[in-house]
């Protein structure tokens, strides 16, 4: 079985043409639908349908989709979500619009999950065949794609746990009170299937609530050229251009219109399953979240949608 | 112009038209606890005590609760003065982080009071009964 990546997230803003403004023009999305209240967008390098969904009314995350490589891998995954204890439901094709059936849970931490197999491939917008490295004609930040979300959780090793067991995922990094796992208390975990260093990230706090939904950038000069573009753009920025001490990766977080938060993530090293999991604790958490202020500004605990 | 004025403490900030508080705050050079300014995160809310304020987007229910649209809570990144204000942090004081722009602020709020005074006048109003409602008009 193989859960391959976050497909998708479902976010509400409490203005949709705002937020169109921000996805579209100043990170660049593409919109491939509107209905129905809400708008679909996908990034220039990816080929399903979609990889973000906004809904006029509200802030924070109504959903995520998780996309799994088989048919038959839905089935098992339904099997291990109710050996966790989870209440499953089945959801049918066209549910969420150009999606497979697939399924529906209520994660622990009371954020909604869904796994599903096919999106309806539109394609990336260079193309298969002989396809340039880009597209020439890139909006604003131009992001590829989709990469990952942060979401708070009062229980942070239960949501590992269940992670572990419903989607196979792996920890790469941990926050946490003792090096002994036994001994200690979870503080915050990144987690994955694959070679990306991260998918889905919990932090501890309050229950069902976004820290954050990422995009993928390359390096450096990628993520300095996004901080000009937002500050063209009055965008608000939390913090960064940067780096984490966890993943390693280079980072800015801003937020959207809405006020969820967004990052632009580039780098990371690539995660095995065998590697050894890098443990932070909570005197260097300053250090692991933002590597060269080495000082946690008081948003990162205490602001979220 | 409203001027929002806060207590405890006293300053009087200068806010153009439109301005939020948290913008105009910011602007004259004060600081305080805000996270999104984008009317999502609840964290910049303060207290209204003596005015009212309109907020310039919709604001999400889990942000603002029914009980607190009509308590005095006010989400100051979206929240726009319809008249001069009195507000109170939660928690806290506004911190002076930039005397140059508190400077420019009460030059502005100046000319602003100024300008009203004068309109006032010429609308048969003195200055005086406008900015002290205990001095009798002469
Ligand atoms: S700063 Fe986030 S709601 Fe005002
Ligand atoms: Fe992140």
């Amino acid at each position: 079985m193989a859960v391959m990546r976050m497909g998708y997230v479902h976010a509400r803003v409490t203005d949709l043409a705002e937020a169109k403004h921000h996805y579209a023009n100043t990170l660049g999305l593409y919109e491939t639908l509107a209905t129905d209240g809400k708008i679909f967008f996908k990034g220039w390098d990816e080929w399903d349908h979609h990889s973000v969904v906004l809904e006029e009314g509200g802030v924070g995350v109504v959903k995520y989709g998780f996309k799994v490589e088989y048919e038959s891998d839905i089935d098992l995954i339904e099997k291990r979500a109710r050996e966790f204890g989870l209440t499953v439901e089945r959801m049918s094709a066209g549910e969420n619009p150009e999606v497979s059936d697939g399924i529906r849970f209520t994660a622990p931490s009371e954020h909604i999950f869904e796994v599903y197999h096919a999106q309806t491939v539109i394609g990336t917008e260079v193309g298969t065949h002989n396809p340039e490295a880009f597209p020439r004609h890139l909006v604003g930040v131009g992001v590829p794609a989709l990469d990952h979300s942060l979401i708070l959780a009062e229980d942070v090793r239960t949501m590992e746990n269940m992670f572990k067991h419903v989607f196979d995922f792996f920890p790469t990094e941990r926050v946490q009170t003792d090096l002994e796992d036994d001994d200690a208390h979870y503080i915050a975990t990144w987690m994955t299937s694959n070679n990306q260093i991260h998918q889905i990230a919990v932090l501890e706090g309050p229950q069902g609530k976004l820290h954050h939904f990422a995009f993928k950038l390359q390096d450096w000069t990628e993520i300095g050229r996004a901080a000009d573009i937002m500050t063209m753009d009055d965008v608000p920025i939390d913090i960064g251009p940067t780096r984490h001490g966890i993943t390693r990766g280079q980072t800015i977080y801003f937020f959207d219109p809405s006020g969820n938060r967004n990052e632009v993530f580039a780098g990371g090293y690539p995660a095995y399953r065998d590697r050894p999991i890098n443990k932070w604790t909570p005197d260097q958490i300053a250090k692991g979240i933002f590597y060269h202020a080495r000082e946690i500004n008081e948003r990162f605990t205490t602001v979220s949608t | 112009m409203p001027i929002v004025t806060i207590h405890p403490t006293g300053e009087v900030i200068y806010l153009e038209p439109d301005e939020t508080v948290l913008s105009g705050l910011y602007k004259a050079g004060y600081a305080y606890t805000i996270g999104c300014r984008r009317g999502g995160c609840a964290i910049c809310k303060v207290d209204c005590h003596e005015g009212s304020f309109t907020y310039n987007r919709p604001v999400a229910d889990s942000v603002i609760t029914a009980e607190e649209s009509s308590d005095g809570t006010c989400l100051s990144c979206r929240a726009v003065p319809d008249s001069d204000i009195t507000i109170e942090l939660r928690g806290e004081n506004v911190r002076l982080v930039n005397p140059f722009l508190r400077q420019l602020n009460d030059k502005a709020r100046q000319r602003a009071e100024q300008y009203a005074a004068s309109t006032a006048a010429a609308q048969g109003v003195t200055a005086s009964a406008r900015t002290s409602p205990t001095t009798s008009p002469s």
